[in-house]
């Protein structure tokens, strides 16, 4: 039976999701849609149905959030509660029908990138907390991690700053690069947190577009086949440990043994070259 | 983020809540009248009314594509929206500000269509305690003659269609508007919402409410000396 965080959505059954939710997770620019779109491809091949979701793309409320964002009055508790209702929507209408068939569902981004751009905000980690209480706990979340310094050329050589995603609302007086410095910084350590908290399965996303996929098809395969996750990824990073050191491990998992197959041209899509990994991020 | 509770600006909120067909438009309409005529700056906000919103709620409801947390969500991002740039502002400028609806229509609506008490009450914790809430206590077949006799008909998200309690919109109206009332009061004590009779005379009520509001607004500016 699935679980929500916290009180389940009226009417809600959570009985026969026989589908699986699975989370890619990660900032602005880190690839996350380069990998959806690695992912699938592959997962049909195997003869698995799948949906891919993201941010914004809900009938309801996907366009009153890109016109509000478009414009210069929206307010910090209105994006997060725009960015909820589209959620909201985008659950029942397509995640919970499509778990209930049996699909695979792939969301790029959830609850939890929504929540750090809300605290990054000046939102009460409580508050936001709730707003999302109804979510249903995924089978897994991949966090692609990167650090700043590696995030910056990726999106200056594919992109550019955007005023969101460099936090222009709410660092105005800086210019694009130092605002997006900072604001990815602190959201990042959000993020950190909140990979703690939840018990992401940290992917490194440093390396070229074809490693990272090596390794979340790993995670990927691992899950659908039910096996548990590793002991390793449970434990809980000990305090004051690098997360360099913690990246490592996760590296290090063996692949079960049903992933174990290199990337071939064959079962999956050619790598992209690193600067277009960003590129697809434009969803958000 | 400042939770629920009295705020400390010099502006005053006064909000009026109720049932469709409870009267509580027209009296605020005549309190905003007076309001003005003492000469307080007053600003008057409505429920569901935010441009950046509005296009959005409409779509949902036209297309019926609400459900109970969207429908909850929706408003909620309405009532943000208007709290950040219309309401917060206002009262740190000294204003009164009218609420025609406020959170508690919130509250009541998003229960009765089976969302969790307690979500939606935190989802608005980032509202303002008002300086006085009105509730303006009707027997719900007084409001609905005034309400049936007014229009042609309900709509399908007033009469709380969506949630398949009769297919009659009538019939679903009075179930849902019942609901609707007992979930307002109960929160008569919860809130410390002040009742309004509202089978009494306009005049009689409008009074009881000047009265009220006069009390509270010993410290509230006024733009100019009332003639």
């Amino acid at each position: 039976m699935r679980e929500t965080y916290a009180a389940p959505l009226p009417g809600m059954n959570l009985a026969e999701m026989t589908g699986k939710l699975i989370v890619i997770e990660g900032t602005d620019g880190v690839g996350r849609s380069t990998q959806i779109r690695l992912l699938r491809p592959w997962l049909e091949q195997q003869g698995r149905a799948v949906l891919d979701t993201a941010i914004k793309r809900s009938e309801l409320a996907g366009k009153g959030i890109q016109q509000a964002k478009e414009g210069h009055t929206l307010g910090r508790i209105t994006l997060s509660l725009f960015y909820a209702t589209d959620f909201a929507d985008r659950l029942e209408h397509e995640i919970v029908p499509a778990l209930r068939a049996g699909f695979v569902v792939l969301t790029d981004r959830y609850i939890y990138s929504l929540m750090a751009r809300a605290i990054v905000r000046g939102a009460d980690a409580r508050w936001i907390r709730n707003v999302y209480g109804f979510a249903l706990k995924p089978d897994a979340t991949f966090y692609l991690r990167i650090g700043v310094d590696d995030l910056i050329p990726r999106v200056v050589f594919s992109r550019g700053f955007d005023y969101w995603e460099s936090g222009m609302d709410i660092h105005p007086s800086e210019d694009m690069y130092d605002s997006f410095r900072k604001y990815q910084t602190e959201l990042l350590a959000e993020f950190e947190r909140l990979a703690k908290e939840y018990t992401f399965e940290v992917i490194d996303a440093t390396p070229d577009v074809r490693t990272v996929f090596e390794h979340l098809r790993a995670g990927v395969a691992r899950v659908l086949s039910g096996e548990p996750r590793e002991p390793l990824f449970s434990v809980p990073m000990p305090a004051g440990e690098p997360a360099e050191a913690a990246t490592k491990k996760v590296l290090e998992m063996p692949a079960p043994a049903k992933a174990a197959a290199p990337v071939s041209e064959e079962s999956a899509p050619a790598a992209q070259p690193l600067a277009r990994a960003a590129e697809g991020d434009a969803s958000t | 983020m400042k939770r629920y509770g009295e705020h400390r600006f010099p502006g005053k909120l006064f909000v009026v809540e109720g049932i469709d067909g409870s009267g509580k438009s027209t009296q605020l309409t005549l309190l905003h009248q007076w309001l003005q005529a003492e000469g307080y700056g007053v600003v008057f906000s409505e429920w569901n009314s935010s441009p950046l919103v509005r296009e959005t709620t409409k779509r949902g409801k036209k297309k019926q594509m609400l459900t109970p947390p969207t429908f909850s969500l929706i408003h909620a991002t309405d009532f943000a929206d208007r709290m950040e740039h219309n309401i917060l502002p206002l009262l740190k400028a000294g204003a009164v500000v009218l609420c025609d609806r406020y959170i508690y229509t919130a509250f009541a609506r998003d229960v009765v269509r089976g969302m969790d008490p307690l979500w939606v009450r935190e989802l608005y914790s980032f509202a303002v305690k008002p300086t006085a809430a009105f509730y303006f206590r009707v027997p719900l077949d007084v409001a609905m003659k005034r309400i049936l006799d007014g229009r042609s008909g309900v709509k399908f998200y007033e009469a709380g269609m969506d949630l398949g309690l009769s297919e009659n919109p009538e019939e679903s109206f009075h179930i849902f508007q019942h609901r609707i009332l007992d979930e307002y009061e109960n929160m008569v004590p919860e809130f410390d919402l002040t009742t309004v009779d509202a089978t009494l005379p306009i005049e009689e009520q409008q009074t009881y409410m000047r009265q009220i509001v006069r009390a509270k607004l010993a410290q509230a500016k006024r733009l100019r000396v009332a003639p």
